[in-house]
Order: structure tokens, then sequence, then C-alpha cells
């Protein structure tokens, strides 16, 4: 209990910053790289932070006592997944760098708006929220990340080996490829954004009583990049990738603690060298596979990229 | 819009808008190269404006290591004459080109030599930036500077001129940035249009294999492109810092930011899309109605995600040819 009480808010934060990776994760499996999660997270945590602490929703907390909590989580993954289809099909049409910069607009517009707007506390945000289903320690959210965490985790099992995550990989190998063999690729990257839009909604909506506030904060564009990172420092080829990047990177703040200061400069320095001396991720570079068939080998070194940069084939 | 005001908000719009031009060709200059956003750009903006500040005051009193350092004892010789800030500013942006050289040499050079990942240079951008804007914070604490009063020196503090009842008032500091911004646009498109290292830098953004086969260093070519994109990013700096102040070490991330929105809006690696571009942001925020000014910051990204879904090249850019 000690160890706790002591490290179990440390534990659930990794988890949590795990599942946000798993979150971009998803629409990378089919060669999307959005950076949206971080919207789509602030969208979930302020509909739970609202539906818990705006006296409009009393009515319902009295009604549904605990039953409030995963309802907020059911309609934070509505409210995320139809945000994600009504964004997703019109920003899927872009490709690579321009659809990273597109859901970097979208996050960006969202934050304005949660700054600006009365119902989610302007730019002090949302305070004093309720604690799920009770809880006195903040370690006992294990019981909600861990779960999520499982059953995500067996999801994405049970996805990779189906048909669509053959036709999701199929895109993300070969978009042009894939869609001569008849797997229409818009439909299958939608839905991988969708995926992604609904996981980081659930976090966010389970985050918000697990932080206590919820602001502007939460959605900033420093976030996607965070999540950026940790899927690639972890490894972008696996789900395991993201879980370990995202544990490791929203730890190593806290490791470094006693160096107070030095502590960002640091965790910048370590994504220099990580990017430099594992390209495969840390998962990636763990597992050696056999290599899938080679295209074309890219040009020697000094020459530059060829070809348009950021295409799917990149990832 | 009444026609003065809507002068005032041409004015102030092409103002502010020549500075996202100009901030914003940095990006484009080495995404034309490499292919690759600099995340790192919004820090040089910030660094630009720090060591322009160091030369005109000298003096850190807030927070951090450097805190109660005074470099200039008797007054900075630089401070209070307009060209003691031109020299500041220059040295300040040489300084920023610098700094570029060595984002060059830490987070890309290493990553073109593996030919890796182009996202891995990314995030490895972005450390760099972690570290400069930390390192910042470290050094001069978190606070934010004001550029000594009267540093341009005794020039009129306004431009006035009446129009019909309503007076319109330009800012010494608009007038200036406006006309620093297009003369150095010029130079570069001059520099770019026709002379032979711009003939060159072309070639290597064009083709840097052929380019190498022709006899032109790449390597060279992309050192002068982060130096030039560095100057341009710290001068932008200087001219936002010494109009608004230094809103601290994250002061950068929003411009790093809306500078993605002028690069894309006028078209990846365009140089006049970076000029339209800023241009047309700058205009359009001019324009947002005082009471709804606070969404004023949303404006470049919605401009920015209307014009990816209606034309993802951007207004000058070239359509991507996708490959079969």
């Amino acid at each position: 209990m000690d160890f706790l009480q002591q490290y179990g808010f440390l534990i659930a934060t990794m988890i949590q910053q795990g599942l946000l990776g798993l979150s971009l994760y998803a629409p990378l499996m089919a060669g999307q790289l959005s950076l949206a999660s971080p919207g789509f997270y602030a969208l979930g945590g302020y509909l739970a932070a609202v539906m818990l602490t705006n006296p409009a929703f009393e009515g319902w907390r009295s009604a549904l006592g605990y039953g409030i909590y995963p309802l907020t989580w059911i309609l934070a993954a509505l409210a995320c997944g139809l945000l994600g289809v009504v964004v997703g099909v019109p920003a899927l049409r872009l490709r690579g760098i321009y659809l990273a910069l597109a859901t970097i607009a979208l996050v960006e517009i969202l934050r304005v708006l949660a700054l600006n707007l009365s119902i989610t506390g302007g730019a002090v945000g949302l305070f004093g929220i309720p604690q799920a289903f009770g809880f006195v320690d903040r370690w006992q959210y294990l019981w909600l990340f861990l779960p999520l965490l499982i059953l995500t985790l067996l999801f994405f099992r049970q996805l990779s080996k189906s048909r669509t995550g053959r036709a999701f990989r199929a895109i993300r190998e070969d978009e042009l490829a894939a869609d001569a063999m008849g797997v229409p690729p818009t439909r299958y990257k939608v839905l991988a954004f969708v995926i992604g839009a609904v996981l980081a909604g659930i976090v966010g909506s389970m985050s918000a009583p697990f932080l206590n506030t919820w602001n502007a904060k939460q959605g900033t564009f420093d976030a996607s990049i965070a999540y950026l990172a940790y899927v690639l420092i972890g490894g972008s080829r696996s789900m395991w990738g993201p879980l370990v990047g995202g544990a490791l990177l929203s730890a190593l703040p806290e490791l470094l603690r006693s160096l107070a200061d030095w502590r960002l400069v640091i965790n910048g320095l370590v994504l220099v060298v990580a990017s430099l001396y594992l390209p495969q991720g840390i998962v990636g570079s763990l597992s050696p596979k056999p290599k899938p068939p080679k295209r074309p080998t890219p040009p020697p070194v000094s020459e530059g990229p060829s070809g348009p940069p950021y295409t799917s084939e990149t990832l | 819009m009444e026609l003065s005001s809507l002068v005032q908000n041409v004015l102030n719009g092409l103002a502010i808008g020549s500075v996202y031009a100009i901030f914003a060709l940095g990006y484009t200059l080495i995404f034309s190269i490499l292919g690759i956003i600099n995340f790192a750009h919004g820090a040089v903006f910030t660094l630009g404006a720090y060591f322009t500040y160091t030369l005109i005051s000298g003096q850190f009193e807030n927070n951090g290591l450097l805190r109660g350092l005074n470099l200039f004892p008797q007054g900075s010789p630089l401070s209070g004459s307009a060209w003691g800030f031109a020299i500041s500013a220059l040295v300040g942006a040489l300084a920023a080109g610098l700094v570029g050289v060595i984002i060059e040499r830490l987070a890309f050079r290493p990553m073109r030599t593996r030919s890796a990942d182009p996202l891995l240079a990314l995030v490895s951008s972005l450390g760099v930036a972690l570290v400069i804007v930390n390192l910042i914070q470290i050094l001069v604490g978190a606070e934010s500077y004001s550029f000594p009063e009267g540093i341009y020196g005794d020039l009129p503090p306004a431009l006035l001129f009446h129009m019909g009842e309503k007076v319109i008032i330009i800012r010494t500091v608009q007038v200036i940035i406006f006309a620093v911004s297009m003369v150095l646009l010029l130079i570069l498109g001059y520099v770019i249009g026709r002379t032979r290292t711009g003939k060159a830098l072309r070639a290597v953004a064009e083709n840097p294999g052929t380019a190498s086969l022709l006899g032109i260093s790449v390597d060279r070519f992309i050192v002068i492109t982060f130096f030039l994109a560095g100057l341009l990013g710290g001068l932008a700096g200087t001219l936002v810092g010494s109009s608004f102040g230094i809103a601290g070490p994250y002061f950068g991330v929003t411009y790093g930011l809306k500078g993605l929105a002028v690069i894309v809006l006028g078209g990846l690696g365009s140089i006049p899309g970076a000029v339209v571009g800023g241009l047309v942001i700058g205009l359009a925020e001019a324009f947002v109605p005082a009471e709804y000014s606070a969404y004023k910051e949303a404006v470049a990204f919605a401009l920015l995600f209307v014009i990816l879904l209606v034309r993802p090249q951007g207004l000058l850019g070239r359509a991507q040819i996708q490959k079969v």
C-alpha cells in the first residue's frame, strides 16, 4: 500500500499518457499522421468536467449517483467520434504533413474556443471536479486506467488481426496499391482517425476527475508533440511502442525531479538523442523482425530526400 | 466599416503581416530544400529578441541565473539611437542565424547522414526547441522583458494624418517593421532570383542529387539556408519584441504555430507564397472586430483549415504530384 501511496499517481499518469500515445497510434496504423489527439482529449475532459460540476446537470447527478461517471465516458466517446467523422471526412483527403498541419489547426481552434467560452470556464477552466466513484487516493484511478488499457490493447490486437486491420496496414504501406486492390482508403482512414478520437475522448473524460481541474492547457500543440514523441520514441510499428514511449517519457520529468529546472532541458536532449540512435523506437529496436520486401533504396547520403516528404510510406 | 477604420486596419494588418512573412520565410526556405519543417524556428525567433535585448539593455533583473547581471553599467552605447537599434538588431539576427546553423548540425545533419525517417528529424528539432526554450528560462527566468523606452532614438512617436474627421495613427514601430520587412524581402528575392548563390540554392531545392552531380556542395547550401532562416526568424523576433516586449521564453511558440499557418496558406516551400500568406493572415487578424478580439488567435488556424480543404497546395503552391 505504501508503494501505491507513493508511486500510484505516477503509475496512473504513465498509463494515462500511454493511452494517449495509443490514440495517436490508431490513425498511424492506417499511415495517417494526425496530431488531433489533444483536441479530442480536451473535449472529452471538458464534457466530463461540465457534467460533473455545472449546476445545470445537478438533477442528472443526483438521479444517477456514481452512474454519472460511465455516462460521461459514453458521451465523451460519442461526441469525439462524431467530431472525428465531421472533421475526418474532409481532412483525410489531405496527405502526410498537410494532414498533420490541419489537425494542429483543429487543436488550436478548439483551444481558443475553450479559452473564450463561458461554459468551459474561460482561461481559468473548471475546478473542484468530484473524484470518480468517491475515490480517496489518486492511485485508485488505476482501477479505471488499467482496465481501459487492457481493453484497448485487446481491441488493437484483435483489430490488427482482422480484415480492417489488414486494410489499415495495406493503406499504410501503399495507399494507391491498396486502392487498386479494392480497399477503399477514405473509409478506412476515417475509421482509424475516429478510433483514435474516441480513445482520446474517453481518456479525457476519465482524466478530468483524476486531475481535479480542467483547463485549456490540456489540449495544446505541446501535447500533440508530446504524444507524437511517445509514438516515435517508443516505436510506431507495434501497439507496445506508444505505450512504452508514453510511460517512459511521462515518467522522465518525475525521475529527474531532483534536477529541478534542468529536467525539461534533459527531456529535450533525450528526444534528440533517441531520435538519432533509436530510429525504430525502443520497442522496434528490441524486436528484430524479418524486413519486409525492400522498396527502391533511398538515395545515398547527403543527397537529401527525394519524392514528396511525409507521404504515408515514410511512416 | 468606415473608410478611416478600414485604412487603419489595413495599415495595422500590413505591419504585423510583414513580420509573419519574414518569420515564415525561415520555415519555407528550409522546407523547400529539405522537405522538413524545422520546429525549432519559434525558439530561434525568441532567441533573436533576447539577443537584441541583451545588446540594447544588458540588464537581467527579474529571475534566473543571470539575475542582477548588468552588462552596461553606464547604459548601453547602443541604446537610444536608431543606428544603435539597427546595429543591435543586425547582430542579434546574425547570432540567431548562427543558432540556426547549430540546430542544423545537431538535429538535422545526423538524420540526413543516416537517411532517417523525416518524422524523426521533426521530433529531434522539437527536442532542440525544448532545450533552447528551457535554457532561456533557466538563464533569464520566465518573466517578460520590455525593450527600454526610446530605443529608436528621438524619432517622432507616431505618424498622424487626418482623414475626414478621424485621425489615423501609425506607430513608428509599425512603419519600421514594415519597411525593414519589405527591404529584406526585396534583398532575399534578389539573392535567390538573380545571384549564383540563389541559383545554386534553387538547384538544391529542386533536386539535391542532380545538384551534387553538377558540383554544388549540397551540405554547404543547406548550412547557408539554415543561417538565412535563423537570421530572418531572429530579426522577426526582434521586431515583434520591440513592438510588444518579449513575453518570456515561450514567446516564439505562438508565432511558430502561426508561421506554419502562413506557409501552408501561401503554399509550402513557396517564397512569394510565404509573403502573401503572411500579409493575408496579418490583414485578416486586423479586421477581427474588437468585441471578438479574443478569437483573433484562431483566425490564422481557421484560415489554414479552410485553405487546406479547398486548395491543399496553398494559394501560390504547386500541386503535389502523387507517385503511382
